[in-house]
């Protein structure tokens, strides 16, 4: 019998191929048993045979991007379709502050590059630095002190930008070979804060800057450019040019590299600094100055950490089939990626597909990293690299994205034999709901919520928890102006579950112009169950309710929208001047169409802890159960949203 | 699918790989001689030496250390019982007798055995288990 099979990974199947093998073709007999001499042979085999395998396997699955584990060669596989994986990026922070001081004439300070701040982050202390000399006017506050004139100057220092990180430099000696790196020896290094000089042998100074780039277009040989790629254990590697791209570097230069090693996002949050840089004069003599303090115009924010494994291999084959340029809506999401690296996700509409149309424009929502919205100085930068790679003729549109939120009202069954207490059972499933709350299944546009997925993820958070019954509600802010007539509209692009007698839409409160009570909005249902009628209403005290506008809007229960007329909103009850509107979903599997950007809101969703006494043993017929321990699978036909 | 035989004969190969002198012939161990090879295996394999069966084998060689009385022989003697009861299934009427012999820090082992459907006679195999350092 010939030996066939070849794609084992399993040291005893191989052991039975060969075992199979031996059985058709040979005089010996006692391979079988363990304790036999032929069977010290046919380990050592097996063994040889599944080291063989097991690093083929490894080999293959190293050599391409999607299946490569390693971190360095998915940079080099990524390297090879030009992709630069992001670097940590240094949390930063403006500060403010006024120094004096005595005894000097000094027309100018000098806030030295390097240190500049202490700032603190859940009681862990992060250094900020700036990466250039800052130069500050003085002003003269000469003051006489019994009878000598003490000269005296002031500079303000304005806000000034701060890197958390550790300021470094390192020094190459171009040596003229070919084979001669220019690593940089630190992980955890932020790239955009790199500097590189370049000067001759005997020159002062630091030299000549060097630019970085990440393509070769308008480049050419005398160029003053140099390249950066990852190289192993997160280190960066600069590269300089060849006389063709980029100007040669000549024997015996010096290369002068300035950056900061930074911790990334766990440097950001940091509100309050204190001084600990250097001031000198303009002779670059140090000054002794009076005590300050730092006023921080913002805390510190942006830092990220480095690109993940899964990041470069979802974006290094989308920004390869870009090919830097933003024709189709993936290659919008590659080069906003590109060029505005603290995003999270990524939402394009063509504007053929908004309602009404607006062909010739594409509407972008961004989710950044940190936080939900991108603030107004970032989106014309990002509109305005953008030109760069989108056709002429089409206008990009930086939205605000629409949050739709995903609330649960869970009922969870456990048997309290296996739990010391219910409270540690409920604070384990909210931190598995977190968990599954912060995965990329929702938390991304065109995410979806799988209510599937959910239940087991509650199921399997505990073997005490013998079931749960978890309902449904999506939910949208709406922001009003207040004092205004405005009207407004809720797209929630989930159709909505209508139950005839209404109270589908629900609110919280908030007071109109006409109405000094607390009002709600509810919907009263047409006959087709398609549309509906929008109700302002508010509760009397004896418990019913009484209408105050009879349609003040309508609902499209198939569309999942809400329409509000005209309605002149003056003060709502939650802070912020929002009032949460809810809805039920048709199917318990949420989408996030568009530009809805779904997330899961556990702080807002109910998570209630009922003992099973039919698996406790308490009961085995089950009729107290179906009587004080029963759960509607339903919602509730309250008309307030709570 | 491989062609089982049923064969009531076992036939192994010698690991001392030395030729037959005339037929140059790689030695072969038959039969009673196998089983016996396969019982000093087991008893010599040290736990976790064969390749992903980490129960395989004796642990008496972490009982060459105790004092060589009776009392260690007893254990040794369960462990070699043990072992050879777990992976050498052509053996029944197992004894393991277990000498200690304190003079020269030495245990000597018998073990008796009868071979499963064939027509040999009791097998009785002796060695010496010392601590070779």
């Amino acid at each position: 019998m010939p030996f066939t099979k070849f794609t084992n990974l399993d040291f005893d199947q191989i052991k039975e191929s060969i075992k199979d093998y031996l059985r058709a073709n040979s005089d010996f007999t006692g391979f079988d048993f363990e304790g036999s001499n032929f069977s010290v042979l046919i380990d050592t085999l097996a063994y040889n045979t599944y080291i063989t395998a097991f690093n083929s396997n490894m080999i293959v699955n190293e050599s391409f991007l999607d299946s490569a584990t390693l971190r360095e060669n998915v940079v080099s596989l990524a390297r090879n379709i030009g992709y630069v994986p992001k670097s940590r990026n240094s949390s930063k922070a403006t500060i403010s502050f006024t120094v004096d001081a005595y005894g000097t004439s000094t027309p100018t300070m000098i806030l030295k590059k390097g240190l500049v701040c202490v700032g603190d982050v859940s009681n862990t202390s992060y250094v900020f630095s700036i990466l250039e000399d800052v130069q500050a006017s003085t002003e003269d506050i000469s003051f006489d002190s019994g009878g000598n004139t003490i000269n005296a100057r002031r500079a303000v220092f304005n806000n000034i930008e701060i890197n958390q990180g550790t300021f470094l430099t390192k020094q190459f000696v171009f040596d003229g070979s070919l084979d001669q790196r220019f690593i940089l020896n630190n992980s955890y290094i932020d790239t955009s804060s790199i500097k590189v000089y370049v000067k001759k042998e005997n020159e002062v100074g630091l030299g000549i800057e060097y630019k970085l780039v990440d393509d070769i277009i308008n480049v050419d040989g005398n160029s003053l450019i140099y390249l950066i790629q990852e190289v192993q254990d997160e280190k960066y590697e600069l590269l300089f040019g060849d006389g063709l791209i980029g100007r040669k570097l000549q024997s015996g230069e010096i290369i002068t590299v300035n950056y900061i090693t930074t911790e990334g996002k766990n440097g950001n949050g940091a509100s309050l600094f204190s001084f600990s840089g250097v001031i000198t004069d303009d002779n670059e003599s140090f000054l002794t100055t009076q005590p300050f303090t730092v006023t921080t115009e913002s805390s510190s924010k942006n830092g990220s950490d480095i690109e993940t494994l899964e990041s470069i291999k979802y974006y290094a084959p989308r920004i390869y089939a870009a090919q830097n340029r933003a024709v189709t809506g993936r290659d919008y999401e590659a080069v906003i990626k590109k060029i505005y690296p603290d995003t999270e996700s990524v939402s394009i509409v063509g504007g053929e597909e908004l309602d009404p149309p607006e062909f010739g424009t594409v509407q972008i929502s961004i989710k950044p990293k940190n936080g939900n919205f991108v603030s107004d100085f970032n989106k014309s930068r990002i509109l305005s690299q953008l030109k760069q790679y989108s056709i002429s003729g089409i206008n990009q549109k930086i939205v605000d994205l629409k949050i739709l939120y995903v609330e649960l009202e869970s009922y969870i069954y456990y048997d309290d034999s296996k739990v010391t207490t219910a409270k540690d059972l409920k604070s384990k499933v909210s931190n598995s709901l977190t968990n599954y709350a912060n995965s990329l299944d929702v938390n991304r546009f065109g995410g979806r919520f799988r209510y599937s997925k959910l239940l087991r993820t509650i199921d399997s958070t505990d073997s005490a928890i013998t079931s749960n019954i978890t309902r449904i509600k999506i939910r949208r802010n709406l922001v009003a102006l207040l004092n205004q007539f405005a009207q407004y509209e809720l797209c929630f692009g989930n159709q909505f579950h209508v139950n005839k007698n209404g109270f589908n839409i629900k609110s919280t409160g908030f007071k109109i112009a006409e109405e000094s009570d607390t009002v709600y909005l509810t919907d009263v249902p047409n006959s087709d169950l398609k549309t509906g009628t929008l109700s302002v209403v508010k509760n009397l005290s004896d418990g019913s309710v009484r209408v105050v506008s009879k349609s003040a809007g309508i609902v499209d229960y198939v569309k999942g929208e809400i329409n509000l007329s005209t309605i002149n909103i003056v003060s709502t009850s939650k802070p912020n001047n929002i009032i949460e509107i809810q809805a039920f979903p048709e199917s318990n599997d949420v989408v996030g169409l568009k530009d809805l950007y779904l997330n899961l809101d556990i702080s807002k969703s109910k998570i209630n802890m009922i003992k099973d006494i039919i698996s406790s043993g308490d009961e085995i017929s089950g009729t107290v159960f179906t009587r004080d321990y029963y759960t509607s699978s339903y919602s509730n036909g309250n008309l307030i949203r709570e | 699918m491989a062609i089982r035989r049923i064969s009531r004969a076992f036939k192994d190969i010698s690991l001392s790989f030395e030729p037959h002198p005339i037929t140059k012939d790689l030695p072969v161990l038959k039969n009673e001689a196998a089983i016996r090879r396969s019982v000093r295996n087991i008893v010599q394999t040290i736990p976790t030496e064969k390749f992903f069966n980490s129960l395989f084998g004796s642990d008496v060689r972490r009982s060459l250390f105790e004092f060589v009385d009776f009392g260690t022989a007893s254990v040794i003697s369960d462990q070699i019982q043990t072992s050879i009861e777990n992976f050498e299934p052509r053996i029944d009427n197992l004894q393991v007798e277990v000498f200690p012999r304190p003079d020269h820090n030495e245990f000597e082992v018998t073990v008796i055995f009868d071979i499963i459907g064939q027509e040999f006679p009791t097998q009785e195999y002796s060695f010496l288990l010392e601590a070779t350092r």
